[in-house]
């Protein structure tokens, strides 16, 4: 038994958008912060 | 490691070396500023928010090993080798509600090391220090000696020139700044990292698809796709409880479990596992796609920056050196930072000077930071290049000491005798399993035999600890 290449496809492209997406998350979190003076 | 083969003109190898080393000790010295006692120098002030607390914990998780190991692991284990490698995510995550519970327990604690003293007394106290300094040391060492290694291949810079910059400069910015610089240049080095990986994977993509890779891997290697693959499957149990015991005991996230602010100490680490959890996959894919793109791949610890430098060129080239330096910065810093504090905290205050004023302490470690950095660059000089036995030698001590830290933070009833114990005869077993078996069940049978012993010990208590003797004042 063997994973598909759908399973693959889903397992990489979900990782970098993964990625992506935490990196922007980050970056507004720490706009957030700043913003009410949170950031230390 | 490849011959000759170098990805990057030194040149540009040695511009971005002092770019960025400039950087760091730029923001060090400038956040260093705010720094006037022990405990914003160990600890950032106990006020970090959620973006930098997220941030640092997942670029400290990020080493040199997530970016250059993780293609390695899917070249030899497969799909299996990549998910095996995001277990370490795990570590994190379960800490979330640990350090919430610390936070709650020790409002005044600095470090992993004042927890074990008060809540088991000096000799288990003694014994995790011990263990939890042989593993940190070894760490540290490995990292920088990775520095000078990864340099040298990537770039051409000589072995000694690359460990010595990398690990001088985070030795000055960590002294200068203490945990508040540690913990702001990691947040600028994990966007770099997450970033760097996420466009470099989407670039290879554009070279093979999905579907490509996975029809040459079926014709040429069918067992990194075996959903069966069972040296891969065994290799995620033992990243599991390496990860949950390296984070668990560690100074690097206690210290920050003590830096980060009360309300979003517990979500920081949630999101940190979270950050790190699919960074294995996006940049160990790459080494899959080697056969797809027609890489030849001559040595597979070196298989990242190689499929990278063929498909992308030079750009692709740069891409790697900047995300290996970051990984290899934040978490050569958060190892100085926190080894000093634990050496400063437990050694120097607790058994030599104990009327030690905040400023004199202060000053303390930042002079250990640089005692320890002198140390690990004489012990990196010779270039051993076989510190990764030693770290898996490091991993029954550190599974032994999961369930004393799990109990003792929650359980009235584990005691010292099941604490001591549990260490003592974890790692006993564990490092005899390791030369009578292999490395990769030791910290596993470590493990075990630690946590049968301290539930019969807490089962077999008598004693109900006082918590509010974990208040200790600063």
């Amino acid at each position: 038994m063997t994973f598909s290449p759908g399973f693959l496809e889903v397992l990489i492209y979900g990782s970098l958008v993964w990625c992506a997406v935490s990196g922007i998350g980050l970056a507004v979190m720490l706009l957030r912060d700043g913003k009410s003076g949170e950031i230390w | 490691m490849t011959e000759s083969k170098v990805f990057l003109d030194p040149t540009v190898g040695w511009i971005l070396l002092a770019a960025f080393s400039a950087l760091w000790i730029g923001l060090g010295i400038y956040w260093g500023r705010r720094n006037k006692s022990f405990e914003d120098h160990a600890l950032a002030g106990r006020n970090v928010g959620l973006a930098l607390g997220t941030a640092t914990a997942a670029a400290t998780w990020i080493t040199s090993n997530t970016t250059m190991l993780a293609p390695q692991f899917a070249l030899q284990l497969g799909i299996w080798g990549m998910l095996a490698y995001s277990t370490a995510a795990f570590g994190l995550m379960l800490f979330a509600p640990m350090a919430k519970r610390i936070r709650q327990l020790m409002p005044n604690g600095y470090t992993s090391g004042d927890f074990f003293r008060l809540r088991y007394g000096r000799v288990a106290w003694a014994i995790f220090l011990v263990f939890t300094l042989f593993y940190s040391l070894t760490w540290l060492v490995s990292m920088a000696m990775a520095g000078g290694i990864l340099l040298e291949a990537l770039a051409g810079i000589d072995y000694v020139w690359g460990m010595s910059v990398i690990l001088g400069v985070c030795v000055i910015y960590t002294m200068r700044g203490g945990l508040t610089a540690v913990i702001g240049t990691d947040f600028i080095q994990s966007l770099v990292i997450i970033v760097g990986i996420a466009v470099t994977g989407f670039a290879v993509l554009q070279n093979v698809s999905v579907a490509e890779i996975h029809a040459n891997l079926t014709a040429t290697k069918p067992a990194l796709l075996d959903v069966l693959f069972p040296a891969a499957i065994m290799a995620i149990f033992n990243n599991l409880l390496f990860g949950l015991g390296e984070v668990f005991h560690n100074n690097v996230w206690w210290s920050r479990a003590f830096a980060f602010r009360d309300s979003v100490a517990s979500k920081a680490f949630l999101l940190g596992g979270l950050v790190w959890l699919p960074i294995p996959v996006a940049a160990g894919f790459i080494a899959l796609a080697s056969g797809a793109l027609g890489v030849a791949v001559p040595s597979a610890d070196m298989v990242g920056p190689l499929v990278v430098a063929e498909v992308l060129g030079t750009m692709g080239a740069v891409a790697i050196f900047i995300v290996v330096f970051c990984s290899l910065a934040s978490s050569i810093d958060s190892l100085l930072a926190a080894t000093s504090d634990l050496v400063t905290e437990d050694i120097w205050r607790r058994l030599m000077h104990p009327q030690a004023s905040v400023e004199t302490l202060k000053k303390a470690a930042q002079w250990i930071t640089l005692g320890l950095g002198l140390l690990t660059w004489l012990v990196c000089l010779p270039r051993i290049g076989t510190l990764a036995t030693v770290l898996f030698f490091a991993g029954p001590l550190v599974g032994s000491m999961i369930w004393p830290i799990v109990a003792g933070l929650y359980w009235r009833r584990a005691n010292t005798a099941g604490a001591v114990g549990a260490m003592v005869l974890g790692a006993g077993v564990g490092l005899f399993c390791y030369f009578a078996i292999g490395w990769y069940v030791a910290t596993l049978i470590a493990t075990a035999v630690s946590m049968i012993w301290v539930l019969g010990a807490t089962a077999l208590g008598k004693s109900r600890f006082d918590w509010t003797v974990l208040k200790e004042d600063a």
